[in-house]
């Protein structure tokens, strides 16, 4: 819970660096000039043992005619959002980096970098986020550059490097175990492959610019949930509770309600799926083909309770657009017990398989230290015995009226990130119990509101495979500057320590492990590594 | 290709391509293959390379940085081709048809293919989003001619 | 050790087969799912309040000099059914089809074209005439404005208020 000590030791540090700072609800506000930033993000980082989540920038030169920079941390013991702000040059933007003291914010300094244009220093710089052939000065981010300006595609596919020291394999972007296009070049010697080239961003669709644009704050509900096919109620969740934090509208509890019965559904239907996923990526496909035949009830469920098996359409600005009445919870509460019992027998059968069982045992370790270092998240940070959780940490919707355990291990490898996922899905079967219980009478949608311009809103939601960080800027109609980091941003990294030592056989069960989802990520990674064998299949 | 209609009566083999989809349309995908909707009773098999198939089942609105390699990937396929746009990414460009980095949906890339001379034997678009899997079994069906089409346009004069 | 997954099969066996076969037998829909949307021509009087609020641009009104046609793309919508809540008169409806595969472009198309009414004074088109009619049965007293196009209306007020503030015998305009 937040409480006063907390906040007063921000507000010095803030002091003492010639900013100033000030709070609203649970954020603290920061501002700092450049040349102090890295220290702040140290001492707040090491010192305060906040966790990193990601780094924004924003074009305000039609406002006061300089860009700006935040950085988001957020201080899970006391439950506050840390927002850390510096003004740049209007006309050359350049911004000290905060990698050597914060090394999980590499990747989101550079896709500020190639989207806005702004300037690092003190860091190795790289193309991200765009195709190597976009033209050197269109920043699409730029409030000039009209949404829809499309520079003539290349049609000509590129061809291989040759390289004569060593052998060079090309994997996908279409391969028979990938399910998303991701490129990479493979230079091996021998059999252990020397190092890798990775051409990611296969799934960039400009949605922060069209949010700014062409949308109003109603329709951008429907975008938000289709950033990802199978995590897509909680962006469009964090999104509505953003906005409405930052216009302080008092949305009825009965939507809270209902927002978070579906949201744990989801969470049941996403573990299921990465559990079939990964058997099949075993080679026990028997065990795939039960889960999702268990898997189905959750999608009829959804579909009964929302109007759609998958992204859902019931979330505005305000409370959610549909009802539970009583047939529906009866059906709710015996669809999930049948379920319940069935998956419960089948678990105990399908992690007693010997295949299963030697190969995900001691596999694709992840020490602790690493693990805060890179500031992971979701299963994977819990399975290496990291305690967090932010629907306990930073309570959000109707979190606060269900009590439930959040299961830690701390071995960190492959068996441990699968038990997690099983006990996760009982636990939130559970939750939807409790939820359906208490459920309060009255309306489920605010109608007569207004939304005023200037306002900052920050949320985290806890999604199957971590948490999820939105941060809305209100304009007039539109959000003035839209940011989503998605958990699996943050989990890739991780891929690169999970990886080292490992028999070559083990790499896609490893990745799978941690539940990528490329297009709730669309960035890329170069991962160089010597003397160890690397990473190929990227499977989902 | 007279013999197509013969051949293709009995088994189609699927490749999946996904162009930069938001992955709900290929999970839905997945879903037809598992003990409830089970597209084996078609003869559809999921193949593991482009040479080896009939059917290519495109998701998502194609983006610029995947637009050269689904440009190789259809011409790696042995005549007759079929396409099949999945969902309203692929069918119309989706939610986001006009941004920086699409291209808007199969369209554009049916006239490009057309300017390299890469000929397509027979498109077919399922609206959705994302598809039941039950639609992708009605479009296999129609392919194989056991229904019959329901969907035509329709003008309505208001005066 | 070997015995246990071996209890997979009475699992199996227990549940039996669960498909449903699905062209040949009534696929497993719930009354609540969201399909394709039908449009009343009856009704629509062609105001473009769904166009509005249409998030992928599915529904667009095409305009021409004699007609407003309403186009729905149905290759291009995300059956979210927000037009159906937003409609003033009802005329739009939700359905449960989703077998909509077809090999034609054109099919995906519905149209409601609707004629278009004119400016008293100027002559250019302006409004559909279903959605005038429609704003002088809410608003009676609007019937002497609503037949003039918004530049025609505005410019005899700014001609009477630039009179009154520079007095008879200047016309500033």
């Amino acid at each position: 819970m937040p409480s006063t000590e907390t906040v007063t030791k921000y507000i010095e540090l803030a002091t003492r660096s010639n900013g100033e700072a000030h709070v609203e609800r649970d954020t603290v506000f920061i501002t700092v000039p450049p040349n102090k930033l890295v220290d702040v993000a140290d001492k707040i980082f090491n010192e305060y043992n906040c966790s990193f989540r990601t780094c924004v920038g924003i074009d305000e030169r039609p406002l006061n005619g300089h860009f700006s920079l935040v950085h988001l941390f957020t201080d899970d013991k006391a439950g506050y959002y840390v927002a850390i702000k510096t003004y740049l040059n209007g006309e050359k933007p350049l911004a000290p980096s905060i990698t050597s003291v914060v090394p999980a914010a590499d990747w989101c300094e550079m896709e500020a970098r190639d989207l806005l244009g702004i300037e690092f220093t003190g860091r190795e710089v790289y193309r991200l986020v765009l195709p190597p052939w976009w033209p050197d000065n269109l920043h699409p981010l730029r409030k000039e550059v009209p949404y829809n300006y499309r520079p003539e595609p290349r049609i000509e596919s590129e061809k291989l490097s040759y390289n004569s020291e060593y052998g060079v394999i090309p994997l996908g972007p279409y391969h028979p175990a990938l399910h998303e296009p991701e490129y990479f070049e493979l230079y091996v010697e021998g059999e252990r492959v020397v190092d890798v080239k990775y051409r990611g961003f296969h799934v960039h669709r400009g949605i922060e610019k069209l949010a700014e644009s062409r949308m109003n704050y109603q329709q951008i509900n429907f975008l938000a949930e289709r950033i990802c096919g199978i995590c897509g109620f909680v962006h469009s969740t964090c999104y509505a509770l953003a906005v409405e934090k930052a216009a302080k509208l008092e949305v009825p509890e009965r939507a809270h309600f209902i927002r978070s019965i579906v949201l744990e559904i989801e969470r049941i239907h996403s573990h299921l799926l990465l559990l079939g996923v990964a058997f099949h990526l075993l080679g026990y496909d028997a065990g795939f083909m039960h889960v999702w035949r268990i898997r189905e009830k959750v999608m009829w469920l959804a579909e009964l309770l929302t109007g759609s098996r998958k992204t859902y359409g019931i979330n505005l600005v305000g409370g959610v657009r549909r009802d539970i009445n009583e047939e529906k919870k009866r059906k709710v509460l015996e669809t999930l017990r049948e379920l319940a019992s069935e998956f419960k027998s089948f678990i105990e059968i399908a992690i007693s398989v010997p295949q299963v069982k030697k190969r995900l045992t001691g596999t694709g370790v992840l020490p602790r230290e690493v693990a805060v270092k890179l500031s992971v998240e979701g299963p994977v940070a819990r399975a290496s015995g990291i305690n967090k959780d932010a629907r306990r940490d930073l309570p959000y919707a109707a979190y606060k009226y269900a009590s439930f355990k959040v299961p830690v291990y701390s071995e960190g490898d492959n068996l441990a990130r699968v038990l997690i996922r099983v006990d996760e899905v009982f636990e939130s079967i559970s939750i939807v119990e409790q939820l359906l219980d208490k459920l309060p009478k009255g309306p489920i949608l605010l109608t007569d509101f207004e939304i005023p311009e200037g306002k900052v809103g920050v949320q985290v939601v806890e999604a199957p495979r971590g948490g999820d960080i939105h941060y809305v800027v209100t304009g007039r109609g539109a959000p003035y500057r839209w940011r989503v980091r998605a958990p699996t941003y943050a989990n890739i990294p991780a891929l690169r320590v999970m990886l080292k030592d490992q028999p070559l056989a083990d790499a896609p069960i490893i990745i799978a492990s941690i539940d990528p989802c490329f297009s709730c990520t669309d960035r890329v990674v170069v991962i160089r590594n010597s003397r160890v064998e690397k990473l190929k299949f990227m499977p989902l | 290709m007279s013999l197509k209609s013969n051949i293709l009566k009995k088994s189609l083999w699927v490749f999946h391509l996904n162009t930069g989809s938001c992955n709900a349309c290929d999970i839905e995908i997945l879903d037809a293959l598992t003990p409830f909707h089970d597209a084996e009773r078609f003869g559809v098999k999921l193949v593991v390379s482009p040479r080896q198939a009939d059917v290519m089942l495109l998701t998502g609105p194609i983006t610029v940085e995947s637009l050269p390699k689904v440009i190789n990937a259809i011409e790696a396929m042995p005549r007759p081709r079929i396409i099949i746009a999945l969902g309203s990414c692929g069918c119309g460009g989706g939610i986001w048809h006009d941004t920086y980095s699409t291209t808007g949906g199969v369209n554009k890339l049916l006239e490009i293919l057309k300017n390299r001379g890469v000929e397509v034997d027979a498109i077919y678009y399922v609206p959705g989003c994302p598809i039941r899997p039950e639609a992708l079994l009605y479009a296999v069906a129609l392919i194989k001619g056991i229904v019959s089409k329901k969907r035509e346009m329709k003008v309505y004069k208001a005066e | 050790m070997v015995i246990k997954p071996l209890k997979l099969i009475i699992v199996a066996g227990k549940k039996g087969r669960v498909t449903v076969k699905y062209p040949y037998k009534e696929p497993l829909v719930t009354p609540e799912f969201r399909g394709e949307i039908e449009i009343d021509p009856a009704k629509c009087i062609g105001c473009g309040a769904c166009v509005r609020a249409c998030p992928p641009n599915a529904l667009e009104l095409v305009e021409s000099e004699k007609e407003i046609m309403l186009r729905y793309h149905v290759g291009r919508c995300i059956f979210c059914w927000r037009c159906v809540d937003v409609c003033p008169v009802n005329a739009i409806r939700g359905t449960r089809n989703f077998e909509l595969a077809t090999n034609k472009y054109t099919d995906l198309y519905t149209l409601v074209v609707h004629g278009r009414a004119t400016c008293e004074i100027c002559g250019m088109p302006v409004e559909t005439t279903r959605m005038r009619r429609h704003i002088t049965e809410k608003v009676p007293i609007a019937e002497e404005y609503v037949t003039i196009c918004p530049e025609c209306r505005r410019r005899p007020f700014a001609e009477k208020t630039s009179w009154k503030k520079v007095g008879p015998g200047e016309l500033k305009k």
